[in-house]
């Protein structure tokens, strides 16, 4: 078994031959970070390759959820501090009243994907709750998902509870969703708004001044 | 659920259904069963023919939708069940389901009838912005709205302001949006002299609470109107949308499925859109009562569909609720292009002919992805209900429309992913008299006189 074999086994998005290769990998004496080094590669092919929409959402889930599978198996050969050492701590939600997730599903799938250590919070969140849970993680990044005009305002409110708390300094605030835009960002004092998910990893890397991939 | 008695013993399974965890839903009950029915019923879509004429297409995409609808379910993210139906249940829904309904009051009520391929019959056409529009011109907009000759039904703009605050979604400032979008929408029909008008109100309500409160048949939304009720993408439902539907029935009035499947999302590609387009009705008639559905499907990366892999889904799915069923169903488009630029008259044009040919009716149209405040005008839409009533009165078949739409898709597709966004509303129409400026019209009679050299024959 090689690790090429393992790629593909990710692309495929078959979990159980993936984690079986990485086995079998890690116990011929591969070095796991070797092995996470590839399969990011991977990933980051298989994000490009959906962001065309030459695959589909079900098959770049699957190739996620068989990599997760890889590194958690691999977890205890890592010493910490090793290999996937966080890049962003993020809390990510649906704001309050708005109920879509599928946009905010992505974008979690493609932080992870990328490294980030990323706490979902679901959808029909409340201001408060983005501010809470951030508090809890020790978040670097707040991200706020809104897919209708009039769900678009608790995106501010996120921002104006953290003001009022002597928090906004804290927290870098993200935006994203369909009805959302630059101008809007702009207005509310966000720090950054991702026009897609594809973009997101690579925008709030750079928003905390560290380089992705 | 066509008959009010299946009501609460439908509802029920949203509490005694299967369990199911929500992550669980979409990767591992749907999508592969998505899959599983393109397979099995050999769906295969064609870049080349973006309306298809193949009936035998058309009807193993009925079947794959229905058998997706039947094991899939709808998904309550309240109770985390799913809500099935048996066959027998969906036979007897789609058998009592009337194929036509007499919407709207007075002089100005209109029967909506189920259409068929390649119709005679013009298309039921309900106007809308789709966009959401500042409050100092929700008045003026629904009033340009109201003017146009096609219009049978209207979807006013979502109102972004009341009293200068945010319409914010589950507050009061909801409630008084709401409020203040449907007494615009009566004061502008009476002025323009058709207060029966058949309204879809109100967009600006996101939560039930919003759009109980203007229930009310003497200034609100009246029983001879409808409600849109949405399923969340992909098949999924939650307690806030049921009591939409069930408060719907108890008042009276008519509602409609508002369904968005996604090209690139849980669906996969075309063949997944137009499969779930046909479960998508069965659920909107089954679950919430519908009496009609109302499908935007469109491009996970662009927001629209206006291009061939959403045309195509939209073509053949029509097509197997037209052959198949005595539904009715609006197909809304979505363009990439915003309002006066020639692109969006193309893209309308074209959404209009896929969808009329193909047995829906229309809702047109959300220029500029619907993602920009202010940027709809009427006369996008209006070019595609003349397109609409023009392809039905002259009897065009599949074939010819698929010629046009190739021609016409010429014209724009390639511009899809960086669509000019066009220009506001107050931009290109008059805001006091709601009409639109002779730059507009000129642009729009242009466009116009060209579609028509392409074989389409305007009434006027």
């Amino acid at each position: 078994m090689s690790i090429e074999e393992l790629c593909k086994a990710v692309e495929r998005g078959d979990q159980e031959e993936s984690k079986q290769i990485a086995r079998q990998l890690i116990d011929g004496g591969v070095n796991p970070l070797n092995i996470i080094s590839s399969l990011t590669e991977v990933m980051e092919s298989i994000g490009d390759k959906f962001s065309r929409l030459e695959i589909f959402l079900p098959e770049m889930m699957m190739s996620g959820d068989a990599m997760a599978g890889v590194v958690q198996m691999m977890a205890p050969q890592i010493k910490a501090g090793e290999a996937g050492s966080t890049k962003g701590k993020v809390i990510l939600g649906t704001v309050k009243g708005d109920l879509h997730e599928i946009g905010k599903n992505i974008v979690k799938l493609l932080l992870e994907s990328n490294f980030f250590e990323v706490k979902d919070i679901g959808v029909d969140s409340d201001p408060v709750k983005f501010v809470k849970e951030a508090e809890a993680m020790g978040a670097d990044i707040i991200g706020a998902s809104s897919l209708m005009t009039t769900t678009m305002p608790h995106q501010k409110e996120i921002i104006d509870i953290l003001k009022d708390q002597g928090l906004r300094d804290k927290y870098k605030v993200v935006i994203g969703g369909a009805p959302t835009s630059q101008e809007w960002a702009d207005e509310i004092g966000a720090d950054l708004y991702c026009p897609d998910a594809g973009s997101a990893p690579k925008l709030m890397a750079e928003l905390l001044k560290i380089k992705v991939r | 659920m066509s008959n009010p008695y299946r009501l609460w013993e439908i509802l029920k399974r949203s509490n005694t259904g299967a369990f199911c965890d929500e992550d669980d839903f979409l990767p591992k009950v749907f999508a592969p069963k998505v899959k599983e029915v393109i397979k099995k019923y050999e769906i295969k879509y064609d870049p080349k023919t973006p309306v298809p004429a193949d009936d035998d297409l058309a009807d193993r995409v009925w079947m794959a939708g229905w058998e997706l609808f039947r094991d899939v379910g709808l998904y309550n993210t309240d109770t985390h069940r799913i809500i099935k139906l048996s066959d027998e249940e969906i036979k007897e829904a789609l058998y009592t389901a009337s194929d036509r309904y007499w919407v709207g009051a007075g002089k100005d009520a209109v029967l909506w009838k189920h259409r068929k391929v390649e119709d005679s019959e013009p298309p039921f056409c309900i106007y809308s912005p789709d966009c959401p529009v500042s409050e100092e011109l929700h008045y003026s907009m629904t009033l340009a709205y109201l003017q146009e000759p096609l219009l049978d039904g209207l979807c006013a703009p979502i109102l972004e302001e009341s009293m200068g605050e945010k319409v914010r979604s589950a507050s009061p400032f909801e409630i008084n949006g709401c409020t203040q979008h449907i007494y615009n929408m009566r004061l502008a029909a009476k002025q323009v002299g058709r207060p029966g008008v058949f309204f879809v109100a109100v967009g600006t309500a996101e939560h039930d609470s919003g759009q109980i409160a203007v229930s009310n048949n003497e200034w609100g939304v009246r029983t001879t109107d409808t409600r849109i009720i949405g399923t969340l993408t992909e098949f999924k439902t939650s307690d806030s949308l049921l009591n939409r539907a069930v408060h719907c029935l108890q008042y009276g009035c008519y509602n409609g499925n508002l369904t968005g499947p996604i090209y690139g999302g849980w669906c996969g590609g075309s063949e997944g859109v137009a499969v779930s387009l046909v479960a998508y009705s069965l659920n909107g008639l089954c679950i919430y009562g519908s009496i009609f559905n109302q499908h935007f499907p469109f491009h996970l990366n662009y927001g629209s569909n206006t291009t061939r892999e959403l045309l195509w889904p939209i073509a053949v799915a029509g097509q197997a609720m037209a052959r198949n069923s005595k539904l009715l169903y609006t197909s809304n488009g979505f363009a990439n292009a915003g309002p006066m630029t020639e692109m969006v008259f193309y893209e309308t044009a074209c959404h209009a002919l896929v969808s009329t040919v193909s047995g829906w009716h229309l809702w047109e149209m959300a220029s500029a992805r619907n993602k920009y405040r202010n940027r709809a005008t009427p006369m996008e839409a209006r070019i595609g209900m003349e397109v609409g009533h023009a392809v039905a009165r002259q009897e065009m078949t599949r074939e010819e429309a698929n010629e046009i739409t190739l021609k016409l898709l010429e014209k724009y597709e390639r511009r899809a992913a960086d669509a000019p966004k066009g220009k506001e509303y107050q931009e290109c129409y008059h805001v006091d008299t709601a009409l639109p400026t002779q730059e507009h019209y000129d642009m729009y009679r242009k466009i116009k006189d060209e579609i028509a050299h392409m074989g389409i024959e305007f009434p006027f």
